[in-house]
C-alpha cells in the first residue's frame, strides 16, 4: 500500500509542475498551444492531480495511517547541510491538497469559459498553474524548504494576477501593494525558516508539524517563540489579519475568478492552513498562543465593521471571507483544529461560489425582493449616534489598515533605509544626493 | 460672507450645463440605451465625434490601421474611396499638387497605402533596425512608381533600391533642411492643476481625491446593497460628506489628511456650510481659478470622476427611477466636495513643494519651471515626406529639384490632410461600403406575393427578431410576420404575482398613466398558491441565514463548520454542469406566474389620479387600433393573432437589463403582449372599434407571448382561454415555433466560438439554453451587435432577403397611410429608440475604454446602481467588450417604404428626426412604394440612387447560406424566384 501511496502522493505534486512546465514552454514558444488547447491540457492536468489526491487519501486511510514524512531525494547540501524533497503525509495534509486540487478543477472549469477570447487567456492560465503548484505544495510540504517555495509562488502568482489587466494603472499600483504586503510575510517566513533549519540542524518539518520527534535544538522556549512570532507574521500577511489587511479590497482587481480562488477560497486560508499545522507548535508558548488569539479576536471585530459598511459586492464578500478566517484562527488558537479544518474546507466552498457569482447579485437581490414580497430585502441599520457615526467612519476607510502600516512599518523602514543610504555615501565619500524621495 | 445673487445664478447654469456632457446611464437594472453623444446631437456627426473626443479623452474613429485592414480584407473597396473622396474635396480635387498629381490622386493614395505614424524613439528603432532606408514600400502598387524597374528583386537591382531609397531619404532631409519648421501648435495649458501636476511632476492628486470621493459618493447613493446605510442621508452628499469627514480621524486616513482635516474644520464651521454654491465660490477662489475660466475647470472637474459625478446627477433628474430608495443627491455637492477634497490635495502639494502661497502660486511655479517639449527633430519632419515620395512615385533627383515652396505646399497638404481627416474618410468610406450593399439587395429584391395567411406573428421590431422571422416563414410559408415596438402600445407599470415592485413597461420617454397587476387565478390560489406560500417561507428561511447570515459572523461560522461542507455540490453542478439546471428553471417557470392580468378598469370615471388601475375599454380601443392600423393587417386578420414580445434571461451579468426589451424601458415585453391580446379579444373593445370601421371578426383570435432572446424558448399566455375552434391553429403554431426557434439558435451559434460550426440544430438549442444558466458565461447572446439597418415597410419588401440579424424591421403600410401621418407617428416613436441603440454601440465598439465599460471580467457590482472595475475605480458606463465584440460601428441606414416627397415633408415637421438626419446620424432613404426606386435623402434633398452589385440568390433555406461561416454575410435573396416556385 506504502507504494501506492507514493506514487499517488508525486503525482499529486508533479501534475501541476508539467503543467507549468508546458504552459511556460508554450507561451514562450510563441503561442503553441490554442485556447482550446490551453483549456484541455490545464483541465487534464488538475483532474490527474485531483484523482491522485483522491487515491493518496483512499491508500492512507485503508494503510496504517499514521502521519509521516515520504522523502522524494535531496535537493542539494553543502556539508551538513542538506535540502531534502519531503513531503508529509497525514489526514490534514491530504485532505487540504485535494479541497485545493477539487477548488482548483473548479474554477479552471469556471475560468475557460470566463476568459474566452479574452487577450491574456495564456497569461492567467500559466499563472493561475503556478498557484497550484504553490498551494499544493505548501498542503503537502515536509521540508522547509518546499513550504517556502510554495508559499511564494502563491505570493507571486496572486500579484500577478491582481495585477492582470495592466495596461490600466490602478490594477498595477495594488498589485505592487499586495506584493509588498506579501513580501513582508514573506520575510518573516525565510526568517523562520533560516532559524529553524540553524537550530534543528535540519529543515524537515517534522518538529513544527509535530510528527515523529521533536529535534534536540528546538526544546529553548525562546526559539520556540522567536520562529511562533516570525510565523504569525507570515501568516497575517498571508491570511490578511488585522493589522495588515488592507490590502484586501486592493486585491478586487483581477478577473473575478481569481478573486474567487485566492481571496475566497485557498490563498486566504493558507495562513490559517499553516497556522493550524504548526498549532502544537506554537502552543509550546503563551505568548504567541495569546497574540494568535487577539489577532484572531480583532481581525472578526475588524471584518465584521469594514464589512457592512462595504457598497460594492465583491469588498463586502471579502471583508465577510475575512470575519470568518478570524473566527478560525480563534479556534486554531482555543486547539479546535479538527472543527478548524472543517470550517476552513466548508468556507472555502461556500465562498467560491459565493464569489463566482458575485456579478449575479443584482439578479439575487431582485429576486428576493420579489421573494420576500418588497419587505427590504436586508433590513439596513441606520445609527446617527456619535458613536455609530465613527465605526461608519472607520469602515468606510477599512479600519485605517493602511495608514497605519504605513506608519507603523513603511515609515520607519524608509527612514532607516535613509540613513544607512546617507552612512553609506558618506563612508564611500560621495556627496549625498539632492533632493531624495 | 453671502454669496451674491448673480454669482449663484452663474454657478447654477454652469452646473446645469455639465450635467448634460456627463453619461446619461442611470441605474444598470434598469438600462437604456440612448446615444453615447446625446449632447453633441446639434452638431454634425463628424465634427460632433471630434470635439466630444477632445473634451472626453476617447477616439472619434477606429485606428487607421484597423481601415486598412478592412480595405485589404475587401471589407472597403477602391470605389468607396473614391467615392468619399470626391464628395469630400468637391472642385480641389483636381489641384495639381506633386508633379503631375493631382490632390484627389494624393489623398486617395494615402487613404489606401497610409503613412505610418513614428516620430522621437519610435523613428529611431525604424530607421536603425528596419529595411525601410534599403528597401521602396513593398505595399506600394508597381504603377505607383515612377521607375519600374526598382521593384525587381535581383541582388544588383536589391543594391541599386537601397541606394535609390537611401538617396530619397536624404533628399528628404535635405528638401526639409530647406524650409522652416512650422511653428509648432502649442500645447493648451492644462485647465486642471491636477493634470499640470501629472504631467511635470509625476504627482498624481487624482490618486488621493478619488478614492474618498468614490467611497463616500457609493455610499451615498447605495441602493441596499451594504448592511450600514450612511447616517442621515436625507441631509445631502456635502452635508454627510461633512459630518464624517471633520473628524479627527481625517487626520490619519490619507495622504491629504492632514490639510482635508483643517479645511474641513474651518469649512463646517461657517455659517453657510450646507450651501453648495458658497463652498464652490469658496473653492474656486481658493483655488486662483478666474470667472471666465469657472465653466471650463468645473467641466473637466467633473469629468475627470464622470461615472460618479453622472450618476448623482441622474439621481438628481429623475428620482423615480431609483432602483430603491430615492436619495437626495445633486451635482452641485458632488462638485463641492469634488473641490473641497482638491483644495486640500493641492495644500498638500505646496507645503511639499516648499511653497506657503495658495493655489495661483503653485501654478505660476510650475509655469516657470516647465521645460517646453522639443520641437521636432528633422527626422521627425522628413519621414511623411519620404513616404509620399514613395507614394507619388518621386526620385532623389525629383525631390532635389523641389523648389522650397513646393516643399512647403506638400508639407501643408499633409498638415491639412491629418490623421483625424483620414480616419474621418475611411470611416465614411467603411458605412458607405455597408449602406450601398443593402442598398443593393432591397432594390432588386422581387417582393412575394402571398395567399391569405393560416396565423399572423407579430413581433418586436428588434434585430434579434429578423433572424427569427425569418426562419419562421422557412419552416411555415403560411405565416405572415409583422414588426412592431415591443411595448405593443401598452405604456403601464406592471406588477407580476410574485414582483414585488410594479415597474414600467414603455420606452422611457413615456411615463405610464396606468397599472396593471397580475392577480393569482384560482388555480394558483389552491395547490399552487400553497406551493408558492411554501416555497416563500423556504426561500425566506433560506436568504436570512445564507445569503445574509453568510456574509454575518456567527450565523456564518454555525454554518460553515457543520454544512459548509455540503456547498460542493451546488459548487459543482452549478459552474461545471451548467446545463443541469436547464430541467430545474423549466419546473420553476411552471410554478410561477400563472395569474391573469386584471386590465379592465372596475370604473368609467377619471379619477384624477395620476396612474389608474388598468385601462377603459375605450383606452382599450385606441391602443388596439392604433397598432394595428398603420401596419396594414385591419382588414386581412387571420384566425390567429400571435404577439410575441421578448426579454432575455441569463446569470452572472451585471448588464442584463442590456439584452431585454429597449421599447419596454429595458423589460421584459411578455406582458405587454399579453396584455394587447387580451384588449383585441375582450368584447367591448371590440364592439368599439365596429363602430370605428374596424372589424374584428369572431373568428380571429389573440395570442400574447414572449421570446427569451437568450434562450430562444418562448412562452404563450392563457392559451386555456383559447376557443376550441383555434386550438388546431395554436397547435400548428407552436409546432412551427418550435422548430423556428431550434433553427434560429442554429443560426445564432456561428457567431459563438465556443460552439461548433458542425453541430445540429437540436444540439445548437441545447447550447444556448445551457448559455443563458451558466454562472462562467460573459456572452450568454450576442444582444443587438451588428445592428446596422433599419426597414419600415411591408414586410413583403424584406421577406426572403437575407439580412443577418442586423435589421431592425418596422413594419408599415404605405397604401393605407398616403398622407404619411401614420408614419410620421411611428417614426417619432421608433427612430430615436433604435438610433440611440445603433450609437451607442457604435461608441462602445470605437471606443470601448473610453466611451464603453472595458472587459466584464474585473467588473464589480456597487451600490447596485452600476459597476467599477475592482473595488475603487470610477463607474464604468456605456457597453462592455463582451457585448460589442463581433459588431460593425456604422450608423443606421433607415429606409422607408413612402414616397420620397411624404418623407419629405414629415422630415420638415419633425425637429428631432431633421436634426438626426441632417447632422448625419443616420442615414435616410426611401424606398418607392410602387416600384423598385431607392432616393437617398440628406440635407441637400433627394438623390436616386444606383444599384451597383446584382442580388445574388441562394437555393434553399437560410442555412445553406450560413452554414459553416462565423463572420458577417453577404445580403443574399433566398429560395426559389417566384416565377420558379409557380
Amino acid at each position: 500500500m506504502s507504494s501506492l501511496l507514493e506514487v499517488a502522493v508525486l503525482v499529486t505534486c508533479l501534475a501541476p509542475v508539467g503543467l507549468v512546465i508546458v504552459l511556460a514552454v508554450a507561451a514562450m514558444l510563441g503561442n503553441l498551444l490554442s485556447e482550446r488547447g490551453v483549456g484541455v491540457v490545464t483541465r487534464l492536468a488538475l483532474i490527474t492531480a485531483l484523482a491522485a489526491a483522491a487515491t493518496a487519501a483512499i491508500a492512507f486511510t485503508v494503510g496504517p495511517a499514521t502521519p509521516r514524512l515520504l522523502r522524494y531525494g535531496t535537493w542539494f547540501g553543502a556539508g551538513d547541510t542538506v535540502f531534502h524533497f519531503d513531503v508529509v503525509v497525514d489526514s490534514m495534509s491530504l485532505s487540504f491538497a485535494g479541497l485545493s486540487l477539487l477548488v482548483c478543477n473548479v474554477v479552471a472549469a469556471f475560468s475557460v469559459r470566463y476568459l474566452h477570447r479574452e487577450p491574456g487567456f495564456d497569461r492567467y492560465f500559466l499563472q493561475m498553474s503556478l498557484f497550484v503548484v504553490g498551494i499544493t505544495f505548501v498542503a503537502l510540504a515536509g521540508s522547509v524548504e518546499l513550504l517556502f517555495v510554495g508559499w511564494e509562488l502563491i505570493g507571486i502568482s496572486s500579484a500577478l494576477l491582481v495585477g492582470f489587466f495592466h495596461e490600466r494603472a490602478a490594477p498595477v499600483r495594488n498589485a505592487m501593494h499586495v506584493f509588498a504586503v506579501y513580501r513582508l510575510g514573506d520575510a518573516a517566513m525565510l526568517s523562520a525558516a533560516v532559524l529553524l533549519h540553524h537550530w534543528s540542524g535540519s529543515g524537515d518539518l517534522g518538529a513544527l508539524f509535530s510528527i515523529g520527534t521533536i529535534a534536540p535544538g528546538l526544546v529553548d522556549a525562546h526559539h520556540v517563540l522567536v520562529i511562533s512570532l516570525l510565523l504569525i507574521v507570515a501568516v497575517a500577511a498571508k491570511s490578511a489579519l488585522w493589522p495588515l489587511s488592507g490590502w484586501l479590497p486592493r486585491a478586487m482587481e483581477g478577473p473575478t475568478p481569481s478573486s474567487a480562488v485566492y481571496y475566497g477560497a485557498l490563498s486566504i486560508h493558507a495562513g490559517c492552513f499553516l497556522l493550524l499545522r504548526a498549532q502544537p507548535f506554537i502552543a509550546g508558548s503563551t505568548v504567541a498562543i495569546a497574540l494568535v488569539t487577539a489577532g484572531g479576536v480583532i481581525t472578526t471585530a475588524y471584518g465584521v465593521i469594514v464589512g457592512r459598511v462595504q457598497t460594492d459586492i465583491k469588498s463586502a464578500i471579502a471583508y465577510a471571507t475575512l470575519t470568518q478566517v478570524g473566527i478560525i484562527v480563534v479556534e486554531i488558537a482555543l486547539g479546535l483544529r479538527n472543527l478548524a479544518m472543517l470550517h476552513i474546507a466548508g468556507h472555502a466552498c461556500f465562498r467560491l461560489l459565493q464569489f463566482l457569482s458575485a456579478p449575479n447579485v443584482l439578479h439575487d437581490l431582485h429576486e428576493l425582493d420579489n421573494r420576500l414580497d418588497g419587505r427590504p430585502a436586508r433590513p439596513t441599520t441606520e445609527d446617527t449616534r456619535p458613536t455609530g457615526r465613527t465605526l461608519y467612519r472607520l469602515g468606510l476607510e477599512r479600519g485605517l489598515a493602511d495608514p497605519l502600516l504605513e506608519w507603523a512599518v513603511v515609515r520607519p523602514f524608509r527612514r532607516v533605509a535613509a540613513r544607512l543610504d546617507a552612512l553609506d555615501r558618506r563612508l564611500v565619500g560621495e556627496r549625498p544626493r539632492d533632493g531624495g524621495p | 460672507m453671502q454669496l451674491q445673487d448673480a454669482t449663484r445664478r452663474r454657478l447654477e447654469a454652469i452646473v446645469d450645463e455639465i450635467g448634460h456632457l456627463l453619461p446619461a446611464q442611470g441605474p444598470i437594472d434598469v438600462f437604456v440605451h440612448h446615444n453615447t453623444l446625446h449632447a453633441f446631437e446639434h452638431l454634425p456627426f463628424e465634427q460632433a465625434v471630434v470635439e466630444a473626443a477632445a473634451l472626453f479623452g476617447c477616439e472619434p474613429f477606429l485606428d487607421e490601421e484597423r481601415y486598412r485592414q478592412e480595405l485589404r480584407g475587401g471589407r472597403i473597396d477602391d470605389d468607396d474611396v473614391a467615392a468619399v473622396l470626391a464628395t469630400d474635396l468637391g472642385t480641389a480635387a483636381d489641384e495639381v499638387v506633386i508633379g503631375t498629381l493631382t490632390r484627389g490622386e494624393l489623398r486617395r493614395r494615402i487613404l489606401l497605402a497610409g503613412i505610418p505614424a513614428r516620430s522621437g524613439p519610435d523613428l529611431r528603432w525604424t530607421l536603425e533596425e528596419t529595411d525601410v532606408l534599403r528597401r521602396l514600400r513593398p505595399d506600394v502598387p508597381a504603377d505607383w512608381h515612377a521607375e519600374p524597374v526598382l521593384v525587381l528583386r535581383n541582388d544588383d537591382r536589391a543594391h541599386a533600391q537601397a541606394r535609390h531609397v537611401r538617396a530619397l531619404w536624404d533628399q528628404c532631409r535635405a528638401a526639409i533642411e530647406r524650409v522652416q519648421s512650422p511653428p509648432s501648435p502649442a500645447r493648451a495649458p492644462a485647465t486642471r492643476l491636477a493634470d499640470a501636476l501629472r504631467h511635470d511632476l509625476g504627482v498624481d492628486i487624482d490618486a488621493w481625491v478619488h478614492p474618498i470621493l468614490v467611497r463616500t459618493t457609493s455610499a451615498f447613493l447605495d441602493q441596499g446593497l451594504a448592511d450600514w446605510t450612511l447616517p442621515a442621508r436625507d441631509r445631502g452628499l456635502l452635508r454627510c460628506f461633512l459630518d464624517l469627514y471633520a473628524h479627527p480621524l481625517t487626520r490619519h486616513g490619507s495622504p491629504i489628511g492632514r490639510d482635508l482635516h483643517d479645511l474641513l474644520g474651518a469649512a463646517i464651521e461657517r455659517v453657510d456650510a450646507d450651501d453648495p454654491f458658497a463652498t464652490l465660490h469658496d473653492c474656486l477662489t481658493a483655488l486662483d481659478v478666474p470667472p471666465p475660466d469657472w465653466h471650463p475647470y468645473l467641466l473637466a472637474e467633473a469629468l475627470a470622476l464622470r461615472g460618479f459625478a453622472g450618476m448623482v446627477h441622474q439621481f438628481e433628474r429623475r428620482p423615480d427611477r431609483a432602483p430603491t430608495t430615492p436619495v437626495p443627491a445633486r451635482l452641485v455637492d458632488f462638485l463641492a466636495m469634488r473641490l473641497l477634497l482638491v483644495r486640500a490635495a493641492v495644500a498638500r502639494v505646496s507645503r511639499d513643494a516648499g511653497l506657503r502661497g495658495s493655489a495661483g502660486e503653485l501654478r505660476r511655479w510650475l509655469d516657470a519651471n516647465r521645460v517646453p517639449p522639443a520641437p521636432p527633430s528633422i527626422d521627425d519632419r522628413a519621414w511623411p515626406l519620404f513616404h509620399v515620395a514613395q507614394l507619388c512615385g518621386l526620385g532623389p533627383e525629383a525631390l532635389g529639384a523641389l523648389p522650397s515652396e513646393r516643399v512647403r505646399a506638400l508639407q501643408q497638404e499633409l498638415v491639412d490632410f491629418d490623421g483625424i481627416a483620414r480616419r474621418r474618410l475611411l470611416h465614411a468610406a467603411y458605412e458607405r461600403n455597408l449602406r450601398h450593399r443593402f442598398l443593393d439587395a432591397l432594390s432588386q429584391h422581387v417582393p412575394h406575393r402571398r395567399p391569405p395567411a393560416a396565423y399572423q406573428a407579430v413581433f418586436c421590431i428588434d434585430d434579434r427578431e429578423e433572424s427569427m422571422r425569418r426562419h419562421l416563414e422557412e419552416v411555415d410559408p403560411d405565416v405572415e410576420t409583422f414588426g412592431i415596438a415591443g411595448y405593443f402600445g401598452v405604456a403601464m407599470y406592471y406588477r407580476g404575482v410574485g414582483d414585488a415592485r410594479a415597474r414600467p413597461l414603455c420606452p422611457v420617454a413615456i411615463r405610464p398613466g396606468h397599472l396593471v397587476t397580475e392577480t393569482p387565478t384560482a388555480r394558483a390560489d389552491g395547490l399552487g398558491g400553497r406551493w408558492r406560500r411554501f416555497r416563500r417561507s423556504l426561500e425566506r428561511l433560506v436568504h436570512d441565514n445564507v445569503h445574509v447570515g453568510g456574509r454575518r459572523a456567527r450565523v456564518g461560522a454555525a454554518l460553515f463548520a457543520t454544512i459548509g461542507l455540503l456547498w460542493i455540490v451546488p459548487l459543482v453542478v452549478r459552474v461545471v454542469f451548467p446545463w443541469f439546471r436547464a430541467g430545474t428553471s423549466r419546473l420553476e417557470r411552471r410554478a410561477t406566474g400563472t395569474g391573469r392580468l386584471a386590465l379592465e378598469r372596475a370604473d368609467f370615471e377619471t379619477t384624477g389620479a395620476d396612474i389608474s388601475d388598468g385601462f377603459t375599454v375605450e383606452q382599450m380601443a385606441d391602443i388596439v387600433q392604433g397598432q394595428l392600423a398603420p401596419i396594414g393587417i385591419a382588414d386581412r386578420l387571420s384566425p390567429l393573432v400571435l404577439l410575441l414580445g421578448h426579454g432575455s434571461a441569463g446569470l452572472n451579468n451585471p448588464h442584463r437589463s442590456a439584452y431585454d426589451c429597449g421599447a419596454c424601458g429595458g423589460g421584459h415585453g411578455g406582458p405587454n403582449a399579453r396584455a394587447f391580446a387580451q384588449m383585441a379579444n375582450h368584447p367591448g373593445v371590440r364592439g368599439q372599434l365596429r363602430d370605428r370601421g374596424l372589424a374584428i371578426e369572431p373568428t380571429t383570435w389573440f395570442v400574447g407571448g414572449e421570446r427569451n432572446t437568450s434562450s430562444s424558448a418562448v412562452t404563450l399566455f392563457d392559451l386555456d382561454l383559447v376557443p376550441q375552434a383555434h386550438r388546431a391553429v395554436v397547435e400548428r403554431a407552436q409546432r412551427s415555433l418550435e422548430q423556428a426557434r431550434r433553427l434560429e439558435a442554429h443560426e445564432r451559434c456561428r457567431r459563438f466560438e465556443s460552439a461548433g460550426t458542425w453541430l445540429p440544430p437540436a444540439v445548437a438549442l441545447m447550447h444556448v439554453e445551457a448559455r443563458a444558466l451558466d454562472l462562467a458565461q460573459p456572452r450568454p447572446e450576442c444582444g443587438h451587435a451588428t445592428n446596422a439597418l433599419c426597414v419600415v415597410g411591408r414586410r413583403e419588401r424584406t421577406r426572403g432577403l437575407f439580412l443577418d440579424r442586423r435589421a431592425f424591421l418596422v413594419s408599415y403600410d404605405p397604401s393605407v397611410d398616403t398622407d404619411g401621418v401614420r408614419l410620421a407617428g411611428l417614426l417619432r416613436a421608433v427612430v430615436p429608440v433604435v438610433a440611440g441603440i445603433n450609437l451607442e454601440y457604435l461608441f462602445s465598439y470605437v471606443d470601448n475604454l473610453g466611451y464603453g465599460a472595458g472587459t466584464k471580467l474585473p467588473h464589480n457590482v456597487t451600490g447596485r446602481v452600476g459597476v467599477m472595475d475592482g473595488a475603487e475605480s470610477d463607474l464604468r458606463t456605456g457597453l462592455p467588450w463582451q457585448m460589442v465584440e463581433i459588431h460593425e460601428p456604422v450608423r443606421l441606414s433607415l429606409v422607408v417604404e413612402a414616397e420620397t416627397r411624404v418623407v419629405q415633408r414629415l422630415l420638415a415637421g419633425d425637429e428631432t428626426l431633421r436634426r438626426l438626419v441632417e447632422q448625419r446620424w443616420l442615414f435616410l432613404a426611401t424606398l418607392d412604394p410602387s416600384s423598385a426606386t431607392v432616393h437617398a435623402v440628406d440635407h441637400e434633398g433627394a438623390h436616386p440612387y444606383l444599384p451597383k452589385r446584382p442580388l445574388s440568390r441562394v437555393e434553399g433555406p437560410s442555412r445553406t447560406h450560413y452554414d459553416g461561416h462565423r463572420g458577417h454575410l453577404p445580403f443574399v435573396a433566398l429560395g426559389p424566384t417566384e416565377e420558379d416556385a409557380a
